[in-house]
């Protein structure tokens, strides 16, 4: 695996005491722009080796793995003469970790040329590639898409044990779910993943960005025509929302394969967790609070809230990506903002559910936000009306699959009831969310929060048609099974 | 001006003509009346090659010419040696295949193979009882309940596929109209008097045939009696006869059916050597109305490759509906809903709109509509009075509403006929907005940015990139999902036998497949090869940016290909283009001038290559 990486050699002193003001910049450090005081390096070594040996030419790539600020990061850095370094990295000042004589040390993920060297590195020469293109640093990894063919994505942030993504990932895979990026690298040291490469979704595109193709072509209908329904409308993506939910069907019922289906947990907790939402509910705004009574008595009322599995835990539009084969859904890290045994515990399937029509909303509402504040009034209710239709589509894929009976509350109330519960607890989250980042948005889950408290308690139950479930029925995932003579 | 070379009489030097060829189906009735009886004839098509020739078409197809009833548009043949008296004699097809020729424009004609008229004297001596020398040409059952699997196709007319001949005294079996009984093919004196006609017409000059409703020669009990291996061997047999006394002859099939089952159609290269890709075509127009790619990119990625020779025959429009048989309900009711607002415009199963309706006369659509078409892996292949922007009348009857006489000129009867307007086939359009007096190619022909003048000079363009006909495609990722950006490659090695298909570029592999890099990467992985084009399009109403990772063309220079213009080089990272509403750009990737060092190269990209770089 690392074989170059042989732990105990240590860094040039000349980069070690460049590192802490390096790390300061970076976005994945956790000091909040604070050099560390103190920087451990617990292992260290040379990835790729300097090429053709002698007369200083050529590069190299380093490897560390420390520890700062209680933190541990694993670094991949590139050393090269100062002299060629215009030729192989674009102006990226934050890249660069500093100079030391005639030589330049800098993240070596930006570079292509070290970027192809490490996935050879990290794989023994099992996987290859001839170009390396970085696709954007995100909060905890960076990630380097290889031929089209291959995204690597390099962990930052690394607690030890595995990465959930990962884990949750191969098992997915190994389960035969056909709708996740086939894992196709993993780089482990002492059970810590460090690294993980999977199947690159070359032609794909975010659930976010074609929502929004949806909603922008929609809300580009001209007032006169009066043609408020978006079934009308060219871009529809309800038949879109229709197969996502049918994938994540499918996605639910293979996670309950791989990590199993607790009968008893969740009937357990789900007194003690309404407490909880009330104790949140009870912080909101007094106009809002009145009104919540009904629809806790019928969250109380639930008379099981079904079985807890292993969910996705951050399901939202961003995190699934619509390919030429279907939806393909992304990233099972869980909710960041989580530690990590919160996003361990079994929930309800009901709880990715929930995720996947608050992102609804707000998609319908941040397309609005492009529009100018006059405009934005009279497209209101196209926006609702939307969120509604592609509310009820994805339900009707979710619930037509007939393998997710098991996995959900029995009763058709029960089932609307924990869908509520968890669209409740998922705008409280959002809402302290904005509050504390994103003044702006605040509007959005206060409106959600709105219609949960205060609307009529059936109305809410039977938000989605009876029939919803049976319409699909037989229609396969893939968008050209059907309809074949 | 483009360079005409004669088509020779016999053995061409390039068998594979067809696969860089542009198509122009040509409906005889409707094209020009040249004997002033308000029919279209032979003769009016030969009068008006010089204008297929300016346009840049290098094969017209013509619909069936032969004696019939004209119950279904010719299809329903009562005599397959003879031309239908309106539209000529043989003697008028002899001399519009020389003319043609002569102006280097290849000419095919429609066979149907499947059924007859009932009016053939095949069928009338067949019916007369069950024991005369034709008794056995046609399929005859006793009761109407063999077969039962079969569909019914013209679900507007018929209910099924068996019907009652009180002469006979017992059914007799139809795929379309129950005026036009299938021809028998287990009969051997069948099979053989069709290679007959096949052979007939081939001596006569004809380039080859587009070949009517091939899936349905056989039946068989237990089956859907569509695709049947006796149809493949038939068709292998008819393909072995015609390369071995006519090379370079093409047939063309027509099979409405999925592409994985279409391509059946290819044989080993033994079979057709083109067939029509139907599903490809709804798509495209689902495509512009969702502003999304993945309806064009999902076919295509569930489309096999082909083998060595073949082409897929591509069409926006055609004589028939916008048929919606290869599509789910789902996109059909979708397709419906956008496409076909009044009822009066659904046929069948499809839609009955001409192309410039289809797309509410935006020129916009239909310009991008046709680079597509120009540049998607296959042969275009359009249809009369599309290249003016010519509409439809939904009240005409059956598929008659994009059956008008081609329009000419702004005088009377469009130029098409001096006969009286009474006598005419079909009305032409006079409506203010398609009708002739604004449509016509005269006018179009005046004015240089007319939708005319701008389709002769794509086709100029395209000709001169054989790569559109016979190039690998492999799809360019890109976060944009309104934005669909294509690479068009010529193959590394001419001969390695590899496709010409569309399915490269599929992305990702299904279960099971892990490990392996995804299907359809294989041209990813080739060196840039001259001559290789990249075409990028913006399927949505609004501009559209994208990036596009195109680091394994570094240091090319993408060259606009209608204006010339060279835009910035290709550096390492993903390449920036912005896209008009509806816009599109074909660029060749061509090697940077000669003396332009590598470090400028990187320069000229840090201005457009890379939006985010400070």
């Amino acid at each position: 695996m690392d074989k170059q990486a042989s732990a105990g050699q240590e860094l040039p002193e000349a980069l070690a005491r460049l590192l802490p003001a390096y790390m300061a910049r970076q976005r994945w450090y956790a000091g909040g722009g604070v050099p560390p005081t103190s920087l451990h390096c617990l292992a260290s070594g040379q990835l790729v080796p300097p090429a053709g040996g002698g007369e200083g030419a050529g590069y190299r790539v380093l490897w560390a793995l420390v520890e700062a600020g209680g933190d541990h990061y694993q670094l991949f850095i590139g050393e090269r003469p100062t002299a060629e370094l215009a030729e192989h990295i674009s102006k990226a000042d934050d890249a660069v970790v500093g100079s030391a004589g005639d030589r330049t040390f800098y993240d070596a993920t930006v570079d292509p040329e070290m970027a192809v060297e490490i996935l050879g590195a990290l794989t023994g020469g099992a996987q290859t590639a001839k170009h390396a293109r970085l696709v954007g640093a995100e909060q905890s990894n960076t990630s380097v898409v290889y031929d089209d063919r291959l995204i690597l994505k390099f962990f930052r942030r690394v607690p030890p044990g595995p990465n959930l993504d990962a884990e949750v990932t191969t098992a997915l895979a190994a389960a035969g779910f056909a709708h996740v990026a086939q894992p196709l690298v993993r780089w482990q040291r002492d059970g810590r993943d460090l690294a993980f490469g999977q199947q690159y979704l070359a032609g794909g595109t975010d659930g976010w960005a074609l929502a929004l193709t949806s909603l922008r072509d929609f809300y580009a209908t001209s007032p006169e025509a009066g043609a408020a329904d978006p079934a009308l409308s060219g871009g529809d993506f309800a038949a879109e929302a229709t197969r996502l939910g049918q994938v994540t069907a499918e996605m639910h019922i293979a996670l309950a394969q791989s990590f199993g289906a607790d009968h008893q947990y969740l009937a357990g907790a789900w007194p003690g967790w309404l407490d909880q939402l009330w104790s949140r509910v009870e912080l909101l705004h007094p106009s809002l609070v009145e009104g919540a009574g009904p629809l806790f008595e019928a969250l109380r009322s639930v008379e099981h809230p079904g079985p807890a599995i292993r969910a996705h835990g951050d399901y939202h539009l961003g995190q699934v990506m619509r390919t030429d084969a279907g939806w393909y859904v992304l990233d099972f890290e869980g909710e960041p903002g989580r530690p990590v045994e919160q996003r361990l515990q079994p929930t309800s399937a009901l709880k990715d559910v929930a995720g996947m029509l608050r992102s609804f909303q707000y998609a319908a509402w941040s397309a609005l936000g492009e529009h100018s504040h006059e405009q934005a009034g009279w497209l209101e209710p196209l926006a609702l009306a939307w969120e509604q239709r592609n509310r009820q589509a994805f339900l009707r894929g979710y619930r037509g699959h007939p393998g997710t009976a098991a996995l959900l509350p029995t009763g058709r109330r029960d089932f609307e009831a924990v869908r509520l519960a968890f669209e409740l607890d998922k705008a409280l989250y959002e809402l302290s969310y904005e509050e504390a980042h994103r003044k702006a948005w605040v509007g959005l889950p206060l409106a959600a929060l709105h219609r949960l408290l205060s609307s009529p308690v059936e109305q809410l139950l039977a938000e989605v048609p009876e029939d919803a479930g049976a319409v699909d029925d037989g229609e396969p995932a893939s968008p050209l099974g059907p309809g074949r003579p | 001006m483009r360079a005409v070379t004669p088509v020779s009489g016999t053995a061409s030097q390039d068998v594979r003509w067809y696969q860089r060829a542009v198509f122009y189906e040509i409906l005889v009735r409707g094209f020009f009346d040249s004997n002033d009886d308000g029919t279209g004839d032979l003769a009016g098509v030969t009068a008006k090659l010089d204008y297929i020739s300016w346009l840049g078409v290098d094969c017209i197809w013509l619909l069936p010419f032969y004696q019939s009833p004209l119950r279904d548009g010719g299809y329903d043949i009562s005599d397959y040696w003879s031309v239908l008296p309106e539209y000529g004699q043989i003697a008028d097809v002899v001399q519009l295949v020389d003319e043609a020729h002569r102006r280097g424009i290849r000419v095919i004609s429609d066979l149907v193979m499947n059924h007859t008229s009932d009016q053939h004297p095949w069928f009338v001596e067949s019916r007369r009882d069950r024991a005369n020398p034709k008794a056995d040409w046609y399929v005859w059952s006793d009761d109407d309940q063999r077969y039962k699997q079969a569909r019914v196709i013209f679900v507007d007319t018929e209910k099924s596929n068996w019907a009652w001949d009180p002469v006979r005294g017992q059914y007799y079996w139809h795929r379309f109209f129950s005026h036009q009984p299938d021809l028998n093919y287990d009969n051997p004196e069948v099979a053989e008097t069709m290679l007959d006609v096949v052979r007939y017409w081939l001596d006569v000059g004809i380039d080859g045939f587009r070949l009517d409703a091939v899936p349905y020669l056989f039946e068989r009990e237990g089956t859907n009696c569509e695709n049947l291996p006796e149809t493949h061997q038939y068709l292998k047999r008819l393909r072995k006869e015609v390369d071995l006394l006519y090379p370079g002859k093409v047939l063309l099939a027509e099979a409405n059916q999925w592409p994985v089952d279409v391509v059946q159609y290819f044989g080993d290269g033994d079979e057709c050597h083109m067939c029509f890709h139907f599903p490809l075509m709804p798509r495209m127009f689902m495509a512009v109305r969702r502003e999304q790619r993945f309806p064009i990119t999902e076919i295509l990625a569930r489309t096999p490759p082909v083998p060595e020779g073949a082409s897929w025959g591509i069409f926006l429009r055609n004589h028939d509906e916008l048929t919606l048989e290869m599509v789910t309900d789902e996109e059909r009711d979708y397709m419906y809903a956008e496409y076909a607002k009044d009822p009066r415009m659904k046929r069948n199963i499809g839609i009955g709109r001409r192309l410039a309706t289809l797309v509410d006369n935006d020129r916009r659509v239909a310009e991008l509509l046709h680079s597509l078409l120009f540049s998607l892996p296959g042969s275009p292949v359009l249809y009369y009075g599309d290249e003016i922007g010519m509409g439809d009348n939904i009240y005409l009857g059956d598929r008659d509403s994009v059956r008008t006489p081609m329009q000419w000129s702004p005088d009377r009867n469009a130029g098409f006929s001096k006969a009286d307007f009474a006598q005419l086939y079909l009305p032409p359009l006079m409506d203010p907005v398609y009708g002739y007096q604004a449509v016509n190619v005269e006018a179009q022909m005046r004015n240089p940015s007319s939708l005319l003048h701008w389709m002769r000079r794509m086709l100029e363009v395209r000709r001169q990139h054989p790569v559109f006909g016979t190039g690998t495609m492999e799809v360019v990722s890109t976060d944009n999902p309104s934005v669909l950006a294509y690479v068009r490659a010529p193959h590394a090695s001419s001969g390695a036998g590899a496709s010409s298909g569309a399915g490269q570029g599929a992305p990702p592999s299904g279960a099971g497949q892990g490990g392996g890099p995804p299907a359809g990467q294989v041209p990813g992985e080739q060196e840039p090869v001259e001559g290789t084009v990249l075409c990028v399009c913006n399927l949505s109403r609004f501009a559209q940016p994208a990036q596009l990772p195109l680091e394994r063309w570094e240091g090319m220079v993408p060259v606009e290909l209608l204006g010339r213009a060279p835009f910035p080089p290709i550096g390492p990272q993903p390449y920036f283009v912005t896209l008009a509403p509806y816009g599109f750009y074909w660029f060749v990737l061509a090697k940077p001038p000669p003396g332009q060092a590598h470090q400028e190269v990187r320069d000229g990209q840090a201005g457009l290559g890379r939006p985010g770089a400070a």
